[in-house]
């Protein structure tokens, strides 16, 4: 779906992307990434927006510097800022970015109805966009941004500002493009809880390189494994021949309960080998899930 | 269940997409209807109208009286009367001065803003990416600000004109026909003179206010200092003045004579630039700048 190959951009001393190469499939991808990343440069980019000093760029199998109307064709775009139509209604703005993209008038308003259905903007929909909260300034971009019914829509830190519900809401509407057929969706945020509830794959950026782009379930802390250890009785013994072997233990509020992180590269059986030296008995032994949130400062950098 | 419970039914693709339809079309209609919203649009037309009705029962009077006259026989009195309230040429160029200041500050009104406001709400962002053209967004706005002219000056020029054919009596009326293309190209002149310039100020400049302000002055203002340099004997100031140049051209069009005694009321004839060619080259350059302006505003803002 998104093919970045050395993509290279500099404004002015700041380079912006440094040699993004990546390829990118999913219904939902996540673009994350500290601010300054690169990640909206990089959305401007796969829009045809902002030329590449260098790098081919692909996407839905476009070039989307030789052919960047086309490529819009098929995009959406729900910019971060507040980018609006002033003097407009909500249904007069959709309906208008209907029109922007070939849609006739009678089509652009039919359409532009059932995109405000769908992103919840019920009657507030007749009203001036000026008048608007955030969180319905948010729901008629995302709104505008589906309407000419995109393959893929770029949403850039949609839930920004957001209240929780309406966060929730604008959530679970991802999910439903996700899992309802519509088109598929690049979410730009630096909130990995949303990424983490709504994306299939992700591309994690640091200074405009990246730093992982793949599926989320491949995203793992690579080297050194945790395991979280729980014992039938307290045996102190086992801490210190578990650090012996170069694991560091951490111990619970109980003594029976333990996390052990094994040094890189050191299989399980080295956690086993000190139990079966101190004679543990073990109740329970399992390799701790690292979240995102450990996953991505690990990706970027600065893990613990 | 009630029946009027309305259920979303989720994200809908677009069945048959169609023919693609212009983005000109829209983008002119939006600026126009986001001004007709505004009071002072209404009124600067309203004052326009004004103009129109003001002309057009001056020109009934005068072709009723002729048409009168000649009825009854009065030749030598036609001819006094024709003194009294001149001929349908010397409405028209008279319609088409007068009706060119009024219609200055109500383009100025309706599209001072016409991208200047886009450039202040951040919408060049929600413009471009979507496949529009740098061209068609130009178009689009050349468009919706030429509205004002073209139904204030070409449009109302044209109604003039066929009401002046409808009431003249039959001797006169062959002398109208060839009337019609002068007095159109006279208004479609000033059209493109004031169109260009509207949007060539907006272009480049950031707030409606300020555009609509320095379009009245520079075009006013500016006209009647050159006026002054011209009458002080530096004849070449008079070719700064988009007003007097047009005036000479409506002249030199129309030729509508010396002033009769309702002319006069309405200011006479003013004196115009000994050259029309010198004229014709000064709008021209005029045009030409207005629209430089805008290709070098609008592609300032967009890279692609």
């Amino acid at each position: 779906m998104i093919d970045l190959a050395g993509v290279r951009k500099r404004f002015g001393a700041t380079l912006a992307l440094d040699g993004v190469t990546c390829r990118l499939d999913g219904r939902a991808i996540g673009l994350l990434g500290p601010n300054g990343a690169g990640k909206t440069t990089l959305m401007k980019v796969l829009l045809g927006l902002i030329r590449p000093d260098e790098g081919q760029v692909r996407v839905l199998g476009l070039d989307a510097t030789r052919e960047p109307r086309a490529v819009r064709m098929r995009l959406g775009y729900a910019a971060e800022g507040p980018g609006r139509m002033p003097g407009l209604s909500g249904l007069e703005s959709v309906a208008y970015a209907a029109e922007l993209c070939g849609l006739r008038r009678r089509q652009a308003l039919l359409r532009a109805h059932d995109m405000l259905d769908l992103v919840g903007l019920d009657e507030s929909r007749y009203r001036d966009v000026e008048t608007y909260s955030t969180g319905m300034h948010q729901r008629v971009k995302v709104a505008m941004a589906l309407v000419h019914d995109p393959d893929l829509v770029l949403l850039d830190e949609p839930t920004s500002g957001l209240d929780p519900q309406s966060r929730d809401a604008l959530l679970d509407l991802v999910v439903h493009l996700r899992d309802g057929g519509g088109p598929a969706v690049l979410l730009s945020t630096h909130l990995l809880k949303d990424v983490e509830r709504t994306c299939d794959a992700c591309l994690i950026m640091q200074a405009g390189q990246v730093r992982f782009a793949g599926r989320l379930a491949d995203l793992q802390l690579p080297q050194a494994a945790t395991y979280d250890l729980r014992l039938a009785r307290p045996c102190p013994p086992l801490a210190a021949a578990l650090e012996a072997s170069g694991a560091a233990v951490t111990l619970g509020r109980r003594p029976e309960v333990m996390e052990v992180r094994l040094p890189e590269g050191a299989p399980v059986e080295a956690i086993w080998r000190a139990i079966a030296a101190t004679d543990a008995a073990v109740f329970h032994l399992e390799p701790r899930a690292a979240s995102l949130e450990e996953a991505f400062l690990h990706a970027i950098g600065e893990a613990p | 269940m009630t029946e009027d419970r309305v259920h979303a039914i989720g994200y809908q693709r677009i069945a048959a997409p169609g023919r693609r339809a212009s983005a000109i079309w829209p983008i002119a209609r939006t600026l126009v209807t986001l001004a007709l919203k505004r009071r002072a649009t209404k009124l600067a037309l309203i004052l326009c109208l004004g103009v129109v009705v003001g002309h057009g029962i001056w020109l009934t009077v005068q072709l009723l009286s002729v048409r009168f006259a000649a009825e009854l026989g009065m030749r030598a009195g036609a001819f006094r009367l024709q003194d009294a309230v001149g001929n349908v040429q010397e409405v028209l160029a008279s319609y088409l001065q007068i009706q060119f200041y009024f219609t200055t500050p109500a383009i100025a009104v309706v599209a001072g803003g016409a991208i200047a406001d886009d450039r202040r709400a951040g919408a060049f962002e929600l413009y471009f990416s979507r496949p529009l053209t740098r061209l068609s967004y130009g178009l689009g706005k050349i468009v919706g600000t030429a509205a004002v002219p073209l139904t204030t000056l070409f449009l109302a020029t044209l109604i003039l004109w066929l009401a002046a054919v409808g009431i003249a009596p039959p001797h006169i009326r062959a002398d109208l026909w060839s009337l019609a293309l002068p007095a159109l190209v006279g208004a479609g002149l000033a059209t493109a003179v004031l169109t260009a310039g509207m949007v060539g100020m907006s272009a480049l400049a950031r707030r409606s206010t300020g555009v609509a302000v320095a379009f009245v002055a520079l075009l006013l203002l500016g006209s009647a200092v050159a006026e002054g340099l011209a009458e002080s004997h530096q004849l070449w100031g008079g070719y700064l003045s988009p007003e007097r140049d047009l005036r000479t051209l409506f002249d030199a069009l129309l030729e509508p004579g010396a002033s009769s005694f309702a002319g006069s009321i309405l200011g006479g004839r003013a004196r115009v630039n000994p050259s029309v060619a010198g004229s014709a080259l000064a709008l021209g350059l005029y045009i030409a700048a207005g629209l430089g302006a805008l290709w070098v505003g609008i592609r300032r803002e967009v890279t692609s």
